[in-house]
């Protein structure tokens, strides 16, 4: 058998070249996302380690986002420098510095980090320029850099603690490396004197520690240990160094998650193209398979002839598919070296065992099990069956009863859940029941493929014999075998199910949120103040909003004022100037946002107990719990949340907040653009700590974050589609090479070469299309029925003209399929073709 | 019978196809096969003419030849007043759909279409209005009537070829060419299609050129002619089984 086994693929060599590149390009996306996590992971975690490993011992203080940073005090450095184990050390300051960009207002919702940086600190890499070494000269981070345009030699203005601006000379970029943080806020870093000035922080976060020589940086760890104050947490260089790592990694993990995701994806469709093509061909070589059996080969030699075959095509193609994945991988990370924040440092190829067996595994294994049912299925061809005229092929007959009833069942049983999951359920729960209805749904889809194949292809046949001769015919090629047909079309629907059903989340999140702000919320710029991570928020001075109110470009102003998070229930906010119910408004669960009045308050159903309109409930006040009557509940995430109250209650049980939270500006009819902005941009000049965006740019930033996600999402489901492609041009050539006869019949009868390229051609193109058609119409479904899951109110917003994209996508997908097999139809000689048989 | 000469139809109609010096040489790796020998033969409208000849003699080359098939390597071929020796494969497929018939030994037919869509394909491809009043005769003529809509895989080997041979027929070609059409026939339905075939030349004036080992098939045709390694080496006009077999037998010593 085995020599059986080899004489074939040596013979079948070419068939298996779309089986062997289905299983590269899955096996490629896996390994390469291994390679890829792996080399990135090393080449972050070098990177962090590289900082603390220099250093003996580290104090640092536990960072919250909630409360301010406790400090070390000087002291603790004097302590820790005099101690005979230290050879040296240094404190670290990090506080604010708000950075006062370009336009003239600080730069960021959360002012930039103040640090102070020498050479015997751990954040002294220099992707540019010096450290500074005077009062007036400031190294700024790389990623404020990038934000503000600001460069080495420029002078920029920080603010003090005070609000005081100050200026400095610019002397280097600072590489802070993958530090969440401080990369998100970025940071101005100054001399230790300076720093302390400038964020008015007496004490250090942090003391970086180089042990005496003689000492082992666990010795200068516990010494260190012995006079730093108990709320410090104190580590030796590489304790730190692996913690960093690890965090590193987490950061990654998302980004690797999704392209496993992806990448089992491409997988699962290149086993749908495997099956698909061990199907094929065995059912071309059933003779040769019942005259095995008639020569006495048993069932199982025949089976695992079969399965070795595809055993070894399997290995093949994953080991050429995981060389292909450690070069993609190791691409990635080096094209993406900025982006994903390794900096220039020359990432060293990973290329970790579990990326190598992974990918085989995957790869070897996907394909015996794709080939387990058209193996069983070869093995039970009877001896009989090589002394049949087995060429002529009539139509498959499938037991369709089975299929309609599973069909139905798996049909019903997802609307069930997707019907289930929209009303009754919420959130994660919600998206996991819609994605399992959608897995039901597709499974139905599976089930009813051939008989779906063949009820669309007898729809289009009509309209496609009107067409002309070529089309007829392909119409009813397509449709000549169903199973074939659906294998092919199910490879495809996968990809395009889950691309259409992102695509119409995304569409339908952008549709819904901003028409909600332009609805609920209509206005041109709001000012709030700048947060800093210890949860201080600079508001907004009455001021600002009196000297807008009176501009005649304004036509109004609503002030929102809030509780803030001092109290222990649901935050306390009202609005100023502004009518709730018209001016400022919200989906309403219960009751009517105009009945709030005196005495009466808006809640959002998240924080009502239960309650509904005309209840009482219980509100937590800076003068303690108050009742009051609910005016309405609210939903959705837009809008009013929380606690609303009316202006006059709110000055009344809230009498210390005299501050605005935010500031909304809404201009006149017709005041131009720039004339409403110059206005704004003047009313905060004196308060560079007032940040302005403008629902232009925020609608901006908004869709252009969904539309980057999209592409994303996308691209990595591309390579599926992309497999897909090639298992639909898999079947064709194979339906070529049996109907050899019958093309060369046609061209006998006058069908010139174009017309049969052409016939295959739109046979293709019909494959694609229903696949493709039935995936969109999968994707609609399920992709709204998630888009309500995750968003209360969703307007269901369908992108045609995506759409419309996709269905020209899988015109040319299905033409390039006929493009090889076409070739080869055309070319063969109609003599020989007559002749053969 | 002189070798090589062109036969004349005896009754001076206008040839429908024939060649001149007619030869086919096919590379078959590292030696030459001669497959047709400077042929010189022409088959009369309105004849039924058969090819014979021991297997290997060139017999379906000769047709594939004749009907725009294949090419010549030296010599040419005529179908009517068009020379298609150096046509290109558009010029001859045109050809094909337009002038030519074909009937093959099996597989005639496209096992997706119906019988009354496999007769009408041609007719479909060259994009020629059908005659109705002609289809239903020739309908009727091979008793396909009550078996239109069926498809192939329905029908018997015989309908499967009085289809094929009403698809040939229904566009009253310049010659029909039929390469064995019995040959996987039992000899009853083997017979009604050569009825058929013969009945197409006498009473619609049809030209048919059939390639054919079996002698009683050849009995059907007005004339028989004889290859042997590529070459025409006889013929025989209003011929029987037995002096078709007969000649056979001469012809093998
Ligand atoms: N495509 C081809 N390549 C090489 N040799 C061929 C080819 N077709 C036919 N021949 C050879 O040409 C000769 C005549 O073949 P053919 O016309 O098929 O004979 P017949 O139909 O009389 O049996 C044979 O020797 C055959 O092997
Ligand atoms: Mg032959």
């Amino acid at each position: 058998m085995l020599r059986v086994t080899l004489a074939n693929l040596r013979a079948h060599s070419g068939r298996m070249v779309t089986t062997a590149l289905a299983i590269v390009l899955g096996v490629m996306f896996v390994t390469g996302t291994l390679v890829f996590s792996d080399t990135l992971d090393d080449a972050l975690g070098a990177q962090v380690k590289g900082s603390a490993e220099e250093y003996s011992a580290i104090v640092h203080t536990e960072r919250t986002t909630e409360e301010k940073q406790p400090e070390l005090p000087r002291q603790t450095l004097d302590d820790i420098e005099s101690l005979p184990e230290v050879g040296s050390a240094a404190g670290v300051v990090h506080g604010d510095a708000p950075l006062i960009g370009q336009e003239g207002q600080a730069v960021g919702s959360m002012s930039t980090a103040g640090l102070s940086a020498s050479e015997d600190t751990r954040h002294s890499t220099m992707a540019e320029g010096e450290l500074p070494t005077g009062p007036d000269e400031a190294a700024l981070a790389t990623s404020s850099a990038d934000v503000t345009g600001f460069g080495v030699g420029d002078e920029v203005t920080v603010l003090d603690a005070e609000g005081r601006e100050h200026t400095f000379t610019v002397t280097g970029l600072l590489d802070l490396g993958v530090d969440p943080e401080l990369s998100y806020r970025g940071a101005v870093a100054f001399t230790e004197d300076t720093a302390h000035a400038m964020t008015g922080i007496d004490g250090y976060s942090e003391i970086d520690v180089t042990g005496a020589p003689g000492y082992t940086d666990s010795e200068v760890r516990d010494a260190v240990a012995e006079v730093t104050p108990g709320d410090a947490e104190v580590l030796t260089g590489a304790e730190l160094g692996a913690r960093l790592a690890e965090s590193a990694g987490a950061e990654t993990e998302l980004i690797t998650t999704g392209l496993m995701l992806a990448g089992a994806v491409s997988v699962i469709v290149a086993g749908i193209v495997i099956s698909n093509t061990f199907a094929i061909l065995l059912a071309q070589r059933q003779r040769e398979m019942a005259l095995l059996r008639c020569v006495g080969a048993g069932r199982g030699q025949v089976l695992r002839g079969v399965l070795f075959e595809a055993g070894l095509v399997g290995l093949v193609s994953s080991a050429v598919g995981v060389l292909a994945g450690i070069g993609v991988g190791y691409t990635g990370v080096v094209l993406g070296a900025d982006a994903l924040g390794v900096g220039d440092s020359a990432a060293s190829l990973v290329v970790g065992p579990a990326a190598i067996a992974v990918g085989l595994v995957a790869g070897t294994g996907a394909t015996v099990v794709a080939a387990l049912v058209p193996a069983v299925r070869a093995a039970r061809i009877p001896p009989l069956a090589a002394l049949r005229d087995s060429a002529a092929q009539g139509a498959e007959r499938g037991t369709s009863t089975v299929r309609v009833v599973l069909g139905a069942v798996l049909g019903l049983a997802s609307a069930g859940i997707a019907t289930w999951a929209v009303r009754s359920l919420e959130d994660e729960p919600a998206l996991i029941a819609v994605v399992a209805a959608g897995v039901v749904a597709f499974a139905g889809v599976v089930a009813l493929g051939p008989l779906l194949v063949r009820a669309l292809v007898a729809v289009a046949r009509g309209p496609m014999r009107e067409l002309g001769v070529v089309s007829g015919l392909a119409a009813d090629n397509s449709g000549r075998s169903p199973k074939r047909a659906a294998t092919a079309m199910i490879a495809l629907t996968v990809g395009a199910t889950l691309i259409t059903g992102y695509s119409v989340i995304s569409d339908s999140a952008e549709e819904t949120l901003t028409n909600k702000l332009d609805e609920q919320f209509p206005v041109d710029y709001e000012i709030s103040g700048q947060m800093s991570p210890h949860g201080f928020m600079a508001e907004v001075d009455p001021e600002v909003s009196r000297e807008l109110a009176e501009n005649p470009d304004v036509a109004r102003v609503v002030r929102v004022r809030s509780s803030g998070a001092e109290l222990e229930g649901p935050s306390v906010s009202a609005y100023f100037g502004g009518e709730v119910g018209t001016e400022v408004s919200a989906p309403v669960a219960s009751g009517d946002l105009a009945d709030l009045e005196p005495g009466s308050v808006v809640v959002h159903e998240d924080d009502a107990e239960g309650n509904e309109a005309g209840d009482e409930i219980a509100v937590e006040t800076a003068e303690g719990e108050e009742t009051f009557e609910i005016a309405a509940v609210t939903e959705g995430n837009t809008g009013l949340l929380g606690v609303t109250m009316d202006p006059d209650d709110f000055r009344e049980h809230f009498p210390d907040v005299t501050q605005d939270q935010s500031v909304s500006i809404q201009g006149t009819e017709d005041v131009p653009a720039d004339e409403l902005r110059d206005t704004v941009m003047a009313a905060v000049a004196d308060h560079p700590r007032l940040q302005v965006t403008s629902a232009v740019q925020m609608r901006q930033e908004f869709t252009e974050i969904l539309d980057t996600l999209l592409l994303v999402v996308t691209a990595m489901l591309a390579l599926s589609v992309l497999i897909a492609v090639a298992g639909v041009a898999n079947t064709m050539a194979l339906s070529v090479l049996e109907r050899a006869r019958e093309s060369a019949m046609l061209r006998a009868l006058g069908l010139t070469r174009g017309q049969v390229r052409r016939m295959l051609g739109v046979e293709a193109v019909v494959l694609s299309l229903i696949g493709t058609g039935v995936g969109i119409a999968l994707g609609v479904v399920f992709g709204w029925a998630a888009g309500v899951a995750l968003l209360d109110g969703l307007i269901l917003s369908i992108p045609v003209p995506r759409i419309a994209g996709f269905l020209t996508a899988a015109v040319l997908a299905g033409l390039l399929a006929s493009v090889l097999p076409g070739r080869r139809a055309a070319r063969t000689s109609i003599t020989r073709s007559l002749a053969s048989e | 019978m002189s070798e090589n000469s062109p036969n004349d139809p005896p009754d001076g109609a206008s040839p429908a196809v024939i060649t001149r010096d007619l030869t086919k040489v096919f590379d078959a790796g590292d030696s030459e096969v001669r497959a047709l020998d400077s042929v010189n033969v022409g088959f009369t409208r309105g004849r039924f003419a058969a090819i014979m000849g021991p297997s290997g003699s060139g017999k379906s080359t000769l047709m594939h030849c004749l009907a725009g098939l294949d090419s010549a390597t030296s010599g040419s071929v005529r179908v009517g007043e068009t020379e298609i020796t150096g046509l290109g494969d558009k010029e001859l497929t045109l050809l094909r759909r337009q002038r030519i018939g074909f009937i093959f030994q099996s597989f005639n037919l496209l096992p997706v279409l119906t019988a009354r869509q496999n007769i009408l394909l041609p007719a479909q491809i060259a994009g020629r209005e059908v005659d109705q009043e002609r289809f239903d005769h020739i309908v009727d003529v091979v008793g396909l009537r009550d078996r239109l809509d069926h498809t192939p895989a329905k029908l018997s080997g015989g309908q499967q070829q009085r289809v094929a041979v009403a698809r040939a027929l229904l566009s009253s070609p310049d010659v029909t060419f039929a390469d064995e059409p019995t040959g996987n026939l039992d000899s009853r339905s083997g017979a009604e299609v050569l009825d058929f075939l013969r009945d197409s030349a006498r009473e619609m004036g049809q030209t048919i050129v059939m390639v054919t080992h079996d002698p009683v098939a050849a009995a059907y045709a007005d004339r028989v002619v004889f290859l042997r390694d590529g070459r025409l080496v006889d013929e025989l006009y209003e011929p029987s089984a037995e002096s078709v077999l007969d000649r056979i037998g001469k012809l093998e010593v």
